[in-house]
């Protein structure tokens, strides 16, 4: 746990500066075993102070790995001289933000560290299992990553606060080989916010889904092909959550909106069937603490739960002070920066598809032709929202039922298109809690959604 | 500013200490400078100054790890034990190694004193001039950047380097914006090392910047066909990198998924494609002085005209799977330029694309690859009839290789890497189809 020496250097901010200061560690851990071999054995930690210093429209940074009194001195003065540096150069200049009420804000729990041989010997205990319990695979990878935060933040005009971010996923990926001899990959993760005791205190828990994923991969060593153009499909909720996150989230960032994102002219207006809402929240979501619970940002403005869609109509963006000032709305506390030598930026946090009324059986059961898209590794949108998410599990749905799975393919769209064609959504959510955002800095997020039935774009030969 | 060398002195005896333990470690001192610019403003100016502490020991031929971002001795001394304690749960494993000594050595090269204020000057400049010169382009965000490192090297085996080198760097992220459509991001990004040349003319930053601007009010394709498509420098880099992810790193190796594992001599690629990786090129701007295994880096051809020559590996992984180790650590890729101009190439296109990048996943083993064309062009009995919206491309790597039809006389620098337009034959390309 990082000791607090910043709060009472609040007396080093110059008056006409508006001024927040951040202590931070980060600690990442990495096992790798591939075959049996324990090819990468990590530990990292990284800590350090930056502050940021705002003064008429610009802002000067500094930071240094240094974590003392002189250091916090030393940072600030840098800061305060860069933000003066720059103000030279500023022909227009603007107010202050508006200030914030002062709130001292505490995440409920902090870090557990854990020594490394543990850690290993998880990893080498499921590397095992899969080593004794499946002779047909061609290669298995068990990968442990644990990127943890605990950050301190004292400003000169909001709250002050000091958060944790725990977070340890652990990584399955098997390989088997298809019926004409490819190799093929599936892989699965488990894990999410908290510690190892927190998420993996009980591997049989671990091997039943490992199992299932062996069963998953077995099917896609016989897949086939998918059809290529526009299909009526199912969204597994993983799937749903990552449209959320990369192909709206990005567009109502305000800063990309400022940046000319589709979603600024469509503030207000119809952008996805009357069944989609999409919310950021904070740290709570549906009565419970969310998978990345942020209480303030690193701004020092509290956490506040972002509407982004509701039913269908676009309501809102997320925000920093700076986009929140130029919009003439409050701060969503949506700042947050990945190193401490990192200046936050608009992030998400917990991005989800709120759930609908439909059974996912009758989901499947109302599609004669198409798929059920179950799993996505990766995706990427832009400011128009066209996307594309890379399919690495999917099966037929052949007159309301599953069919063959099938092999690697892709779907794109236009987010506010594809969502216009919603016709259901089912009542359970499901949560990407291990997700990493990459947006000049990476970023520790969640994401969810329910199952929903919409038609996309298919690629193939 | 710490004394590395002493500091050196100090780890090294340490280490030392451990009986029967062999490692190497390296401590770094790096100072950056950052100006943000958003919509032709200066928005931040951030200074960052990082210290960093990385060491690998090998015990019982063990492997352990560790890195933080300090260097007082009592910090380093701790990741150490920290190091070897974690070796303690590791597996044994002879392949793990570490360089013989090298004789000590000393490199200065690049920036070393910065000239900030010239720094704001040229990217005040940039800034005015895609104004004037692109006014239908919105530049989101631009950074620029001065980097400078010191860092010192050592291995148990003997071996110091000294390094301090800096460089600028330059990222723009941008999009075109008549005012009333958006394109959708685009970016332009290189490292350099001279002020005196205005910005726009670093890397590809000038043809970024009227490619996006040409990409507003893009057209649908609406059928499926094969055809031709030309890799532009950018993005051929990036599907040149997922090929070697598939095909000859570490990991595909140590796994045999690689259908190269057994072509080392064979012909896997058209033998107009020589791909090598070359740290001492004048045109790379931060040369790679050793591996990460402590090996002194030296020039490599990995393709010699499609012929693989070898295979893109760490000492741990060539010793695994009992194949020669590669010459450095394979960043600094350098594609050989052909003898067609690039105009030349686009009027040889019967029906295809210009592809500017694309939009997709890490392909998988098999190499197959599905994703969308972004900042892309149709192209149509030799013309280019404008940019394209919704419209996939999918292959398959290994054959895209094979099917290369040309490469162009000119190569794009951006200091990391030199590559030419790739011109590729047989590519399924779809735009949006109905049900």
């Amino acid at each position: 746990m990082i000791e607090d020496i910043l709060s009472q250097h609040k007396k080093l901010f110059e008056t006409s500066m508006q001024t927040v200061l951040r202590g931070q560690e980060s600690r990442y851990r990495r096992i790798v075993i591939q075959n049996g071999n324990l090819v990468a054995n990590e530990r990292s930690e990284e800590s350090g102070i930056c502050a940021k210093v705002y003064f008429n429209g610009a802002s000067g940074f500094a930071s240094t790995s240094e974590y003392s009194d002189e250091a916090v001195k030393k940072v600030v003065e840098a800061a305060t001289n860069n933000a003066k540096y720059l103000d030279k150069y500023n022909t227009e200049k603007k107010n202050a933000y508006p200030s914030m009420p002062y709130s001292m804000i505490k995440s409920p729990r902090m870090i557990i560290d854990f020594e490394q041989k543990r850690l290993v010997d998880i990893c080498k205990e499921i590397d095992a299992y899969i080593a004794k319990t499946y002779t047909d695979i061609l290669s298995r990878t068990v990968v442990y990553r644990e990127d943890t935060m605990e950050k301190i933040i004292i400003s000169s005009d909001a709250a002050d606060g000091h958060v944790s971010y725990p977070r340890c996923t652990i990584y399955v990926i098997l390989n088997m080989a298809s019926k004409d001899g490819q190799p093929l990959e599936l892989f699965e993760s488990f894990g999410g916010f908290g510690h190892i005791e927190d998420n993996f205190s009980n591997l049989s828990d671990l091997y039943e889904k490992i199992d299932e994923l062996h069963n998953k991969l077995a099917m896609k060593a016989e897949g086939v092909y998918a059809d290529a153009g526009v299909k009526t499909v199912i969204l597994h909720p993983d799937v749903a959550g990552m449209i959320a996150h990369e192909a709206v989230g990005h567009t109502v960032e305000a800063d990309l909106v400022q940046g000319g994102s589709v979603a600024g002219p469509n503030l207000g207006n119809k952008v996805a069937s009357e069944l989609v809402s999409i919310v950021d929240y904070a740290h709570t979501a549906f009565g419970k603490q969310a998978p990345l619970p942020v209480y303030v940002d690193d701004e020092g403005i509290e956490a506040q739960d972002a509407v982004l869609v509701e039913n269908g109509i676009l309501k809102g963006f997320m925000h920093d002070r700076e986009s929140a000032n130029f919009y003439g709305v409050k701060p969503t506390g949506n700042a947050r920066g990945y190193a401490f030598s990192d200046e936050p930026l608009i992030r998400m946090r917990n991005t989800v598809v709120l759930p609908g009324k439909d059974k996912l059986e009758d989901m499947i059961a109302s599609v004669d032709d198409g798929y059920y898209l179950v799993q996505t590794g990766n995706g990427q949108a832009d400011l128009t929202g066209e996307f594309m998410f890379g399919i690495n599990l999917g099966y037929e749905i052949k007159n309301g039922k599953l069919g063959k799975a099938i092999l690697d393919t892709t779907v794109s769209g236009v987010a506010f298109d594809m969502l216009k064609t919603v016709d259901m959504v089912s009542d359970t959510v499901t949560w990407s809690p291990s997700g990493t955002c990459g947006k000049k800095q990476p970023m520790a997020v969640s994401m969810g959604g329910p199952a929903i039935k919409c038609k996309i774009t298919i690629g193939g030969r | 500013m710490a004394n590395l060398q002493e500091i050196s002195d100090k780890v090294y005896d340490y280490l030392k200490t451990k009986n029967n333990t062999k490692g190497d470690f390296s401590i770094c001192e790096v100072e950056r400078h950052e100006i943000t610019m958003k919509d032709g403003k200066f928005t931040l100016f951030r200074t960052m100054f990082d210290d960093s502490f990385s060491v690998k020991v090998i015990k019982d031929n063990k492997k352990g790890t560790a890195s933080i971002n300090k260097c007082d001795t009592e910090s380093i001394f701790k990741a150490i034990d920290d190091a070897l304690l974690s070796t303690e749960s590791g597996k044994a494993d002879e392949c793990f190694d570490i360089a013989p000594g090298m004789d000590e050595e000393s490199f200065k090269y690049g920036v070393l004193t910065p000239d900030i204020d010239k720094l704001m000057e040229r990217t005040k400049e940039l800034s005015d001039t895609i104004a004037a010169k692109h006014p239908k382009i919105k530049l989101i965000e631009m950074f620029t950047k001065y980097v400078r490192a010191h860092v010192v090297f050592r291995n148990t085996n003997g071996t110091k380097d000294i390094e301090e080198y800096g460089f600028y760097e330059i990222s723009l992220e941008f999009a075109g914006n008549d005012g009333e459509t958006s394109t959708g991001i685009a970016g332009s990004w290189a490292i350099f090392d001279s002020l005196d040349k205005e910005l726009i003319t670093i890397g590809n930053i000038e043809k970024d910047l009227e490619d996006t601007e040409n990409s507003l009010n893009p057209m649908s394709i609406s059928e499926k066909f094969d055809g031709d498509i030309i890799f532009t420098p950018d993005c051929g880099a990036q599907m040149l990198r997922y090929l070697m992810m598939n095909a000859v790193s570490d990991s595909t190796l140590i796994n045999k998924t690689s259908v190269w594992i057994d072509k080392i001599g064979q012909q896997v690629a058209s033998p107009m494609l020589t791909i090598s990786s070359k740290p001492s090129d004048s045109r790379i701007v931060q040369h790679e002085v050793h591996t990460a295994d402590g090996f002194r880096s030296k020039d490599y051809t990995l393709i010699d005209k499609g012929v693989l020559k070898c295979f893109a590996t760490s000492l741990y992984a060539a010793n695994k799977c009992k194949v020669n180790r590669a010459e450095n650590t394979s960043g600094s890729l350098i594609v050989e330029a052909g003898d067609t101009p690039v105009k030349d190439m686009i009027k040889s296109i019967k029906k295809g694309l210009i592809v500017g990048g694309v939009s997709c996943g890490r392909p998988g083993v098999n190499g197959e690859l599905s994703g969308v064309a972004k900042n892309s062009f149709y192209v149509e009995n030799g013309e280019i009839k404008g940019a394209v919206i919704e419209t996939m491309i999918n292959g398959n790597l290994f054959d895209m290789v094979k099917n290369i039809k040309k490469i162009s006389k000119e190569q794009v620098c951006n200091g990391t890497m030199v590559m030419p337009y790739i011109e590729i034959g047989n590519v399924t390309i779809s735009g949006k189809t109905s049900e």
